[in-house]
C-alpha cells in the first residue's frame, strides 16, 4: 500500500481540524487585531461543558450545540467584561489580558470534576462501526464526521464573511475602524460578535477533538497553542488562510513522520518540520499566504 | 464536677503540648501537565496523612499534611522545596515529576532530605548524588526489561518498537532496554518520540508495520498512548501488534481515554488495582477514600494508590525514626525496611524494602492485560525481571 496517499489523507484529516481551532483566532484578529492567547481554554471548556452534559443523560449532539452556543455567549461576556476597556490600549495591554484569561479560565476549570483527569465521550452510534477506506487509508466514522463538521463551519463563515452584510461590516471594522465608525458602525457590536463567533468554533473543535482523541484539558489547551503556526502561516486575519494554513501544516507534519522520523533518530520531526516551513515562508511573507499585506514606513 | 472538668481539660492541654508536630509535605502537578496523574496522587498523600492523624498511627505526634501544587513546573518544585525544608522543616520530601527531580538531586543531597518522588526514573537512584532518593516502586527501566523478557519468551527474535516521551521520563529507559533487547534476543527496529499533542500517528504505525514490528512497548503518559492504540485499531494493526507499556501507560485512564482500543493492552505495574478488592491495600484505599469523600474516578485512580503508598512509607519510616523525627532519623527509618523487617503496607505486589544500599520499594511487578471490558488483569505473578541487574547494575 502506498504511503503518500496515506500520508496526505491523514494530514488532511488533522489538518481541517486544526483550522477550526486556528478559526478562532482569525475571527478575533480579523475584526479586533487581537490575538487572543486563551483560545486553547475557550476549546477545552466547550469540550468538558458538552462532556459534563452528555454525562447528565443528554444526547450528545444536543450536548455539543449547547456547548456552542454557550461559548458563543462566553465569548459575548469576556468580550463585555474585559476586552472593551481595553479599547486603546497598547496591543501589549491587551495581549497580556488574553494570557491573563488563559489562567483564570484554567484555574476555573480545575475547580471542576473535569480539570485534572482523562475523560471520553461516549461514542454515538451513528459514529461507532466501520468506516470508509479511501485510497487504501481506513478513516473513521469519527473522523469523517470531524472533517464534515469542520469543513461545514469553515464553508458556512467563509460565506458570512464574504456575502452577508454584517460579514462584510466585520471585514470594513477590519480593514479600517475610524471609518467604520464614520458611517455608523458599531465597532464593539462587532467585537463582541467576532469573539462570540470564536466561542462558538472553539466549542466545535473541542468537541471534535474530544471525540478523537479524548479530553484532558492539558491537551485541549495545547491544541490552542498548536495551531498558532497555522494562523501565522494563512494569514493571521484570512479564513481561507486558516482553511489552507490548516491543511498544510498537518499535510506537513505527516509527510515529515513519514519520510524523515524514519532517518532522524528518536523521531518526532513533525513537532518541528512544520515550524520550518513556518520560518522560511515568514521570511518571504512575513503577512503569510493570505494575510493583509500591510507595509509601514518609519 | 467541675474540678473533673477542669482536670481533663488539664491532662488534654498538656498532652497537646507533649505531642509534636511533623510537617508531611508533597509537591506535584495538581494543575497543568500530567495533572491527570498529579491530582489523584496529591489527593493519595492528603487522605493517608489525615489518615495517619485520625488513626493514631504516630503516637505523640501530630501530622501537618500539606499538599501543594507545582503545575509541573520545576521551578514551582524547587521554591516549594526550599519552603519546606528551609521554613518547615520536613524530614522528608514527597515529590514528583522526573525533571524536577534531575534538577534538585544536588540540592537534596547537600540537604539530606530523604525524597520520594512519584516518577520511578532509575536515573534518579543512580550516582552521583543517590544517597536521598529512593523510588517507592520498581523503575520504569525495569518495567519495560520485563515486558521484553515476556516478549523474548513468546517470541524469541520477534522484533520490537518502542514509543517514548519525548522527555527524561521518556527516553531513560531506552539504554536499558537495547541492552536488555541485545541479550533477550529481540531485535529494537525503532525507537520514537510522541507527545502529549500529537493527534495522529498513521505514519509511525504504517513505518513499523512496513519493518516487520510485533511488539510496541511504551514509555509515556496514557493520553498518547490512547491515540496510538485508537490509530492501531482504524488501520487494523491491533492484532498484528501486540502494544505494552511502562507503569504511566496504563490503568483506568488508558481505558477511559482508548475504549475498546485498550483491549489487549499489557502493562507493568507494580501496584494492586481497584478492583482486586481482596487484598487489604485495596480495602484500605476504598476505606480511606470513602471516610473522606473522594469522588469513584479518584478512589479507582492507581495514582491514589500510589500517593498513599508514598505516603505510608514517610508514615512507617517515622515511626521507626522513634524520637528522632528528623531527616537524619528518617532516613535511618527508611534504611530499616529490610529483611524481616520489611514495610507490608498492602498497595503493592511485594514488600517494600530499603537499605543504604537498595534505594527501590516495591521491586515486584505484574504483568496485566486489558480484557473486553477495559479492566486489566494479571497475566504473571509478582516477579522481578531477571535481566534488569544485569543491563542496570544498581550501585
Amino acid at each position: 500500500m502506498d504511503l503518500l496517499p496515506q500520508l496526505l489523507l491523514a494530514g488532511m484529516v488533522i489538518g481541517s481540524i486544526y483550522a477550526l481551532a486556528a478559526l478562532g483566532f482569525v475571527l478575533i484578529y480579523k475584526s479586533s487585531r487581537v490575538i487572543n492567547f486563551a483560545h486553547g481554554q475557550i476549546i477545552a471548556t466547550g469540550a468538558f461543558l458538552a462532556f459534563a452534559l452528555t454525562q447528565r443523560g443528554v444526547n450528545f449532539w444536543l450536548a455539543g450545540l449547547i456547548a456552542m452556543l454557550a461559548t458563543f455567549l462566553l465569548g459575548l461576556l469576556i468580550e463585555r467584561v474585559f476586552l472593551r476597556r481595553m479599547v486603546g490600549e497598547p496591543i501589549i495591554a491587551v495581549i497580556m489580558v488574553t494570557i491573563g484569561l488563559s489562567s483564570v479560565i484554567d484555574g476555573l476549570i480545575h475547580l471542576t470534576p473535569y480539570g485534572a483527569g482523562s475523560f471520553s465521550f461516549q461514542t454515538p452510534a451513528v459514529l461507532s462501526g466501520a468506516g470508509l477506506e479511501v485510497f487504501g487509508t481506513p478513516l473513521s466514522r469519527t473522523q469523517i464526521a470531524g472533517v464534515l463538521a469542520a469543513l461545514g463551519l469553515l464553508g458556512a463563515l467563509t460565506y458570512f464573511f464574504n456575502r452577508s452584510t454584517l460579514g462584510i461590516t466585520m471585514r470594513a471594522v477590519a480593514d479600517d475602524q475610524l471609518a467604520a465608525m464614520s458611517v455608523g458602525t458599531s465597532v464593539e457590536r462587532v467585537f463582541a460578535l467576532a469573539w462570540a463567533a470564536a466561542g462558538l468554533t472553539a466549542a466545535a473543535a473541542g468537541v471534535i477533538l474530544g471525540l478523537l482523541s479524548g479530553l484532558t484539558l492539558g491537551g485541549l489547551a495545547g491544541i490552542g497553542l498548536k495551531v498558532f503556526p497555522v494562523v501565522i502561516l494563512g494569514g493571521l486575519d484570512s479564513v481561507i488562510g486558516a482553511i489552507v494554513g490548516g491543511m498544510l501544516i498537518g499535510i506537513l507534519e505527516n509527510l515529515s513522520a513519514g519520510y524523515l522520523d524514519a532517518i532522524v533518530p528518536g523521531g518526532g520531526t513533525r513537532d518541528v518540520f512544520p515550524f520550518i516551513v513556518l520560518i522560511a515562508v515568514l521570511l518571504l511573507r512575513p503577512y503569510g499566504l493570505f494575510g493583509t499585506k500591510e507595509i509601514e514606513r518609519v | 464536677m467541675k474540678k473533673a472538668l477542669a482536670l481533663s481539660a488539664l491532662v488534654a492541654l498538656s498532652l497537646a503540648a507533649a505531642q509534636k508536630t511533623v510537617t508531611l509535605a508533597w509537591s506535584g502537578a495538581i494543575t497543568g501537565p500530567t495533572s491527570d496523574a498529579g491530582a489523584s496522587y496529591a489527593a493519595g498523600v492528603e487522605d493517608y496523612c489525615k489518615y495517619a492523624n485520625a488513626q493514631n498511627l504516630l503516637p505523640g505526634v501530630r501530622l501537618n499534611c500539606v499538599v501543594r501544587d507545582d503545575q509541573y513546573n520545576n521551578a514551582n518544585t524547587q521554591r516549594n522545596f526550599e519552603d519546606f525544608v528551609g521554613n518547615m522543616n520536613v524530614p522528608v520530601f514527597l515529590s514528583y515529576s522526573t525533571g524536577s527531580n534531575l534538577q534538585l538531586k544536588g540540592v537534596i543531597e547537600e540537604t539530606k532530605v530523604p525524597t520520594l518522588p512519584a516518577s520511578y526514573h532509575i536515573g534518579l537512584i543512580d550516582p552521583p548524588n543517590n544517597t536521598y532518593m529512593f523510588l517507592p516502586v520498581s523503575s520504569y527501566s525495569e518495567n519495560i526489561v520485563a515486558l521484553l523478557e515476556y516478549i523474548a519468551k513468546k517470541d524469541r527474535g520477534a522484533k520490537v518498537a518502542l514509543v517514548v516521551n519525548p522527555s527524561p521520563f521518556g527516553r531513560d529507559p531506552v539504554v536499558d532496554a537495547r541492552k536488555a533487547a541485545q541479550r533477550l534476543g529481540l531485535k529494537i527496529v525503532d525507537v520514537q518520540e510522541v507527545g502529549g499533542n500529537n493527534l495522529d500517528n498513521t505514519a509511525m504505525l504504517r513505518r513499523f508495520e512496513s519493518q516487520g514490528v510485533k511488539y510496541v512497548i511504551n514509555q509515556n503518559t496514557a493520553g498518547p498512548v490512547a491515540n496510538i492504540l485508537k490509530d492501531a485499531k482504524r488501520l487494523g494493526l491491533l492484532g498484528k501488534m501486540q502494544f505494552m507499556g511502562a507503569h504511566y501507560t496504563g490503568g483506568e485512564d488508558l481505558t477511559k481515554l482508548a475504549g475498546d482500543a485498550a483491549e489487549d493492552f499489557i502493562w507493568a505495574t507494580s501496584y494492586y488495582l481497584y478492583d482486586e478488592g481482596d487484598r487489604p491495600g485495596i480495602q484500605l484505599v476504598k476505606k480511606i477514600g470513602a471516610q473522606y469523600g473522594r469522588k469513584a474516578d479518584t478512589i479507582r485512580s492507581v495514582h491514589y494508590t500510589s500517593g498513599m503508598l508514598a505516603a505510608a512509607i514517610a508514615v512507617e519510616a517515622l515511626k521507626r525514626a522513634k524520637n528522632d523525627l528528623t531527616a537524619a532519623g528518617l532516613y535511618k527509618g527508611l534504611t530499616s525496611m529490610n529483611g524481616s523487617r520489611a514495610f507490608q503496607p498492602g498497595f503493592t505486589v511485594g514488600p517494600v524494602t530499603f537499605s543504604a544500599k537498595d534505594h527501590v520499594g516495591a521491586e515486584s511487578l505484574r504483568l496485566l492485560q486489558a480484557d473486553k471490558t477495559g479492566n486489566f488483569k494479571a497475566i504473571t505473578g509478582p516477579q522481578r525481571s531477571q535481566m534488569f541487574q544485569l543491563v542496570h547494575p544498581l550501585r
